[in-house]
Protein backbone atom coordinates (compact mmCIF):
# COMPACT_ATOMS: atom_id res chain seq x y z
CA UNK A 1 0.00 0.00 0.00
CA UNK A 2 1.34 2.98 -0.83
CA UNK A 3 1.11 6.22 1.69
CA UNK A 4 0.86 9.64 1.23
CA UNK A 5 1.48 12.28 4.21
CA UNK A 6 -1.27 14.54 4.71
CA UNK A 7 0.02 17.85 6.36
CA UNK A 8 -3.28 17.82 7.93
CA UNK A 9 -4.34 14.52 8.73
CA UNK A 10 -1.38 12.59 8.81
CA UNK A 11 -0.32 9.61 6.83
CA UNK A 12 -2.97 7.89 4.33
CA UNK A 13 -3.50 5.48 2.10
CA UNK A 14 -2.96 7.21 -1.42
CA UNK A 15 -6.55 6.07 -2.72
CA UNK A 16 -7.67 8.94 -0.15
CA UNK A 17 -5.89 11.78 -2.44
CA UNK A 18 -6.99 13.16 -5.75
CA UNK A 19 -4.00 14.63 -7.97
CA UNK A 20 -5.09 18.30 -8.72
CA UNK A 21 -2.07 19.45 -11.54
CA UNK A 22 0.85 21.00 -11.12
CA UNK A 23 1.66 24.26 -9.05
CA UNK A 24 1.99 27.05 -12.04
CA UNK A 25 2.74 30.37 -10.97
CA UNK A 26 -0.79 32.37 -12.19
CA UNK A 27 0.00 35.73 -14.47
CA UNK A 28 -1.37 38.91 -13.72
CA UNK A 29 -5.39 38.54 -15.05
CA UNK A 30 -5.37 41.91 -15.33
CA UNK A 31 -3.18 42.46 -18.22
CA UNK A 32 -2.51 38.96 -19.52
CA UNK A 33 -3.60 37.92 -22.93
CA UNK A 34 -5.94 35.25 -23.87
CA UNK A 35 -3.08 32.71 -25.52
CA UNK A 36 -0.85 33.24 -22.22
CA UNK A 37 -3.95 32.51 -20.36
CA UNK A 38 -5.21 29.88 -22.12
CA UNK A 39 -1.44 28.37 -21.52
CA UNK A 40 -1.14 28.46 -18.08
CA UNK A 41 -4.66 27.02 -17.51
CA UNK A 42 -4.37 24.23 -20.31
CA UNK A 43 -0.30 23.15 -20.47
CA UNK A 44 1.92 21.79 -17.80
CA UNK A 45 5.41 21.32 -18.49
CA UNK A 46 5.68 17.48 -18.10
CA UNK A 47 9.19 18.02 -17.37
CA UNK A 48 10.26 14.32 -15.89
CA UNK A 49 12.02 15.39 -12.11
CA UNK A 50 11.22 16.38 -9.20
CA UNK A 51 7.77 18.66 -9.48
CA UNK A 52 5.59 20.87 -7.14
CA UNK A 53 2.22 19.64 -7.18
CA UNK A 54 -1.17 19.86 -5.95
CA UNK A 55 -3.25 17.24 -4.44
CA UNK A 56 -6.39 16.98 -1.93
CA UNK A 57 -7.09 14.55 0.51
CA UNK A 58 -10.34 13.49 -0.42
CA UNK A 59 -12.37 12.62 3.10
CA UNK A 60 -11.38 15.79 4.49
CA UNK A 61 -11.57 18.35 1.10
CA UNK A 62 -8.08 19.51 1.66
CA UNK A 63 -5.41 21.31 -0.39
CA UNK A 64 -2.12 21.14 0.00
CA UNK A 65 1.28 20.90 -2.42
CA UNK A 66 3.43 17.78 -2.71
CA UNK A 67 6.80 17.85 -4.20
CA UNK A 68 7.23 14.00 -6.26
CA UNK A 69 9.56 12.73 -8.50
CA UNK A 70 7.64 12.08 -11.24
CA UNK A 71 9.60 9.52 -12.64
CA UNK A 72 10.12 7.40 -9.22
CA UNK A 73 6.92 8.31 -8.06
CA UNK A 74 8.56 8.81 -4.66
CA UNK A 75 7.19 11.88 -2.71
CA UNK A 76 9.46 13.71 -0.80
CA UNK A 77 7.85 16.51 0.96
CA UNK A 78 4.17 17.50 1.46
CA UNK A 79 3.43 21.14 3.11
CA UNK A 80 0.12 23.47 3.51
CA UNK A 81 -0.93 25.81 0.61
CA UNK A 82 0.34 28.91 2.97
CA UNK A 83 3.38 28.37 2.91
CA UNK A 84 3.67 29.17 -0.85
CA UNK A 85 0.88 30.98 -1.16
CA UNK A 86 0.68 33.83 1.84
CA UNK A 87 -1.91 36.55 -0.13
CA UNK A 88 -5.91 35.74 -1.34
CA UNK A 89 -6.21 36.44 -5.23
CA UNK A 90 -9.18 38.66 -5.80
CA UNK A 91 -10.32 39.06 -9.47
CA UNK A 92 -11.41 42.31 -9.99
CA UNK A 93 -14.03 42.27 -13.29
CA UNK A 94 -12.72 44.26 -16.46
CA UNK A 95 -13.71 47.67 -16.66
CA UNK A 96 -14.89 47.06 -20.12
CA UNK A 97 -16.86 44.46 -19.45
CA UNK A 98 -20.47 45.04 -18.93
CA UNK B 1 -36.20 29.83 15.96
CA UNK B 2 -32.93 30.83 14.19
CA UNK B 3 -33.15 31.57 10.49
CA UNK B 4 -30.09 28.86 10.11
CA UNK B 5 -31.15 25.90 11.60
CA UNK B 6 -31.47 22.84 9.56
CA UNK B 7 -34.99 20.62 10.13
CA UNK B 8 -34.46 17.70 11.62
CA UNK B 9 -34.72 14.66 9.31
CA UNK B 10 -35.87 11.50 9.66
CA UNK B 11 -33.01 8.75 9.38
CA UNK B 12 -32.68 6.74 6.32
CA UNK B 13 -31.29 3.90 8.96
CA UNK B 14 -34.94 4.19 10.99
CA UNK B 15 -33.06 5.53 14.14
CA UNK B 16 -32.69 2.12 15.25
CA UNK B 17 -30.61 -0.12 18.00
CA UNK B 18 -28.71 -3.02 16.95
CA UNK B 19 -27.83 -4.51 20.12
CA UNK B 20 -25.07 -7.23 20.79
CA UNK B 21 -21.00 -7.37 22.15
CA UNK B 22 -20.85 -4.56 19.83
CA UNK B 23 -23.78 -2.33 19.46
CA UNK B 24 -24.39 -0.31 16.38
CA UNK B 25 -26.90 3.23 17.06
CA UNK B 26 -28.27 5.50 14.93
CA UNK B 27 -28.32 8.97 15.72
CA UNK B 28 -28.30 10.28 13.01
CA UNK B 29 -31.55 12.32 13.83
CA UNK B 30 -29.81 13.58 16.82
CA UNK B 31 -28.79 17.81 16.64
CA UNK B 32 -25.64 19.02 15.08
CA UNK B 33 -24.44 22.07 13.04
CA UNK B 34 -21.01 23.12 11.75
CA UNK B 35 -19.33 26.28 11.27
CA UNK B 36 -16.58 26.95 8.97
CA UNK B 37 -14.29 30.09 7.54
CA UNK B 38 -11.60 32.12 9.17
CA UNK B 39 -14.05 33.61 11.91
CA UNK B 40 -14.99 30.29 12.87
CA UNK B 41 -13.25 29.65 16.36
CA UNK B 42 -13.85 33.28 17.14
CA UNK B 43 -17.60 33.20 16.66
CA UNK B 44 -17.69 29.65 19.00
CA UNK B 45 -15.50 31.09 21.58
CA UNK B 46 -18.31 34.75 21.72
CA UNK B 47 -21.06 32.07 21.94
CA UNK B 48 -19.53 30.19 24.98
CA UNK B 49 -18.73 27.04 23.43
CA UNK B 50 -15.43 25.34 24.13
CA UNK B 51 -13.11 24.20 21.28
CA UNK B 52 -10.50 21.91 20.59
CA UNK B 53 -7.12 23.71 20.31
CA UNK B 54 -5.76 21.47 16.97
CA UNK B 55 -7.86 19.92 14.44
CA UNK B 56 -8.65 16.50 14.17
CA UNK B 57 -9.52 17.06 17.52
CA UNK B 58 -13.25 17.19 19.72
CA UNK B 59 -13.55 18.31 23.30
CA UNK B 60 -16.59 18.11 25.49
CA UNK B 61 -18.47 21.62 25.70
CA UNK B 62 -21.43 23.17 27.42
CA UNK B 63 -24.61 20.68 28.40
CA UNK B 64 -23.38 17.81 27.04
CA UNK B 65 -22.63 18.55 23.85
CA UNK B 66 -19.06 18.10 22.20
CA UNK B 67 -17.15 20.13 19.54
CA UNK B 68 -15.40 18.71 16.93
CA UNK B 69 -12.51 20.48 14.53
CA UNK B 70 -11.90 19.12 11.62
CA UNK B 71 -9.74 22.06 10.67
CA UNK B 72 -8.43 25.26 12.01
CA UNK B 73 -11.68 26.75 10.05
CA UNK B 74 -14.21 24.02 10.29
CA UNK B 75 -15.80 22.75 13.48
CA UNK B 76 -19.06 20.50 14.54
CA UNK B 77 -21.32 21.13 17.78
CA UNK B 78 -22.55 17.59 18.25
CA UNK B 79 -25.44 17.42 20.65
CA UNK B 80 -25.95 13.44 21.05
CA UNK B 81 -28.75 13.67 23.42
CA UNK B 82 -30.95 16.29 21.88
CA UNK B 83 -33.16 15.14 18.28
CA UNK B 84 -34.66 18.64 18.77
CA UNK B 85 -33.14 21.80 18.55
CA UNK B 86 -32.53 22.24 21.60
CA UNK B 87 -29.28 24.10 21.17
CA UNK B 88 -29.91 25.90 17.51
CA UNK B 89 -27.00 27.02 15.96
CA UNK B 90 -26.75 30.83 16.39
CA UNK B 91 -27.37 33.46 13.75
CA UNK B 92 -25.19 35.80 15.04
CA UNK B 93 -22.18 35.25 12.42
CA UNK B 94 -19.00 37.03 11.70
CA UNK B 95 -18.82 37.84 8.26
CA UNK B 96 -15.70 35.31 8.72
CA UNK B 97 -18.02 32.11 9.48
CA UNK B 98 -20.59 30.07 7.68
CA UNK B 99 -23.15 27.64 8.90
CA UNK B 100 -22.52 24.37 7.61
CA UNK B 101 -26.09 21.84 7.22
CA UNK B 102 -24.27 18.85 8.64
CA UNK B 103 -27.45 17.58 9.98
CA UNK B 104 -28.96 17.12 6.67
CA UNK B 105 -25.73 16.02 4.94
CA UNK B 106 -24.40 13.34 7.26
CA UNK B 107 -25.51 9.87 8.59
CA UNK B 108 -24.38 9.57 12.35
CA UNK B 109 -23.42 5.85 13.68
CA UNK B 110 -21.95 5.25 17.18
CA UNK B 111 -20.20 2.12 17.63
CA UNK B 112 -20.26 0.80 21.51
CA UNK B 113 -18.35 -2.09 22.97
CA UNK B 114 -15.29 -3.74 24.07
CA UNK B 115 -14.27 -4.70 20.39
CA UNK B 116 -15.07 -1.87 18.05
CA UNK B 117 -11.43 -1.23 17.18
CA UNK B 118 -10.88 -5.00 16.11
CA UNK B 119 -14.35 -4.66 14.33
CA UNK B 120 -13.52 -1.26 12.99
CA UNK B 121 -9.87 -2.44 11.50
CA UNK B 122 -11.49 -4.88 8.90
CA UNK B 123 -13.18 -2.18 7.72
CA UNK B 124 -10.68 0.94 7.46
CA UNK B 125 -7.05 1.54 7.32
CA UNK B 126 -6.30 3.75 10.64
CA UNK B 127 -4.92 2.60 13.39
CA UNK B 128 -7.94 3.10 16.03
CA UNK B 129 -6.74 1.15 18.86
CA UNK B 130 -7.19 3.11 22.18
CA UNK B 131 -3.72 3.26 22.33
CA UNK B 132 -2.94 4.93 19.66
CA UNK B 133 -6.00 6.47 18.91
CA UNK B 134 -7.20 8.52 22.09
CA UNK B 135 -10.32 9.77 23.77
CA UNK B 136 -11.03 12.81 21.42
CA UNK B 137 -9.28 11.95 18.52
CA UNK B 138 -10.55 12.53 15.20
CA UNK B 139 -9.74 10.82 11.79
CA UNK B 140 -11.37 12.01 8.51
CA UNK B 141 -10.25 8.80 6.31
CA UNK B 142 -12.11 6.20 4.34
CA UNK B 143 -13.93 3.09 5.77
CA UNK B 144 -15.02 0.33 3.60
CA UNK B 145 -14.07 2.50 0.65
CA UNK B 146 -16.11 5.63 1.16
CA UNK B 147 -15.11 9.07 2.92
CA UNK B 148 -16.06 8.95 6.47
CA UNK B 149 -15.05 10.50 9.96
CA UNK B 150 -14.95 8.75 13.29
CA UNK B 151 -14.25 10.29 16.78
CA UNK B 152 -13.25 8.08 19.72
CA UNK B 153 -15.49 9.81 22.69
CA UNK B 154 -17.03 9.15 25.95
CA UNK B 155 -21.13 8.73 25.96
CA UNK B 156 -23.38 8.07 28.83
CA UNK B 157 -19.57 6.56 30.90
CA UNK B 158 -19.25 4.50 27.65
CA UNK B 159 -15.56 4.93 25.58
CA UNK B 160 -17.54 4.77 21.93
CA UNK B 161 -16.93 5.32 17.94
CA UNK B 162 -18.81 7.99 16.47
CA UNK B 163 -18.86 7.63 12.74
CA UNK B 164 -20.13 10.29 10.34
CA UNK B 165 -20.71 9.04 6.46
CA UNK B 166 -22.56 10.93 3.74
CA UNK B 167 -26.28 10.73 4.67
CA UNK B 168 -26.43 8.95 1.11
CA UNK B 169 -24.02 6.13 2.17
CA UNK B 170 -25.67 5.79 5.70
CA UNK B 171 -27.79 2.11 4.58
CA UNK B 172 -24.48 0.66 3.37
CA UNK B 173 -22.34 2.02 5.95
CA UNK B 174 -25.33 0.21 8.28
CA UNK B 175 -24.75 -2.89 6.44
CA UNK B 176 -20.95 -3.19 6.07
CA UNK B 177 -20.76 -2.79 9.84
CA UNK B 178 -23.44 -5.14 10.66
CA UNK B 179 -21.68 -7.71 8.44
CA UNK B 180 -17.83 -6.80 9.90
CA UNK B 181 -19.62 -7.38 13.51
CA UNK B 182 -20.77 -11.07 13.01
CA UNK B 183 -17.98 -12.34 14.12
CA UNK B 184 -18.08 -11.19 17.37
CA UNK B 185 -21.32 -11.98 18.30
Amino acid sequence: MKIMTCPLNGPRNISEFVYGGQVKAMPNSQNVSDADWAHYVFYEKNDVGVVLEWWMHSPSSYWFIAERHNATDEIIRTYPADELFKQRVDFVPDEGAS
Amino acid sequence: MSAHLDPIFESPLGGLSHEGNISIHDLTKRHRWGLRGKGAAETLRIQGWDIPEQPNRLVASKNETFVMALSQREFWVLDPHNDTAALAMSNDFTRDAYPLFCQSSHAWLVLKGCQTSALMAKVCGVDLRPEAFKVGDVAQTQMALISCIIVRHELAGNDVFSIFVDQSYGEYVLEALLDARREFL
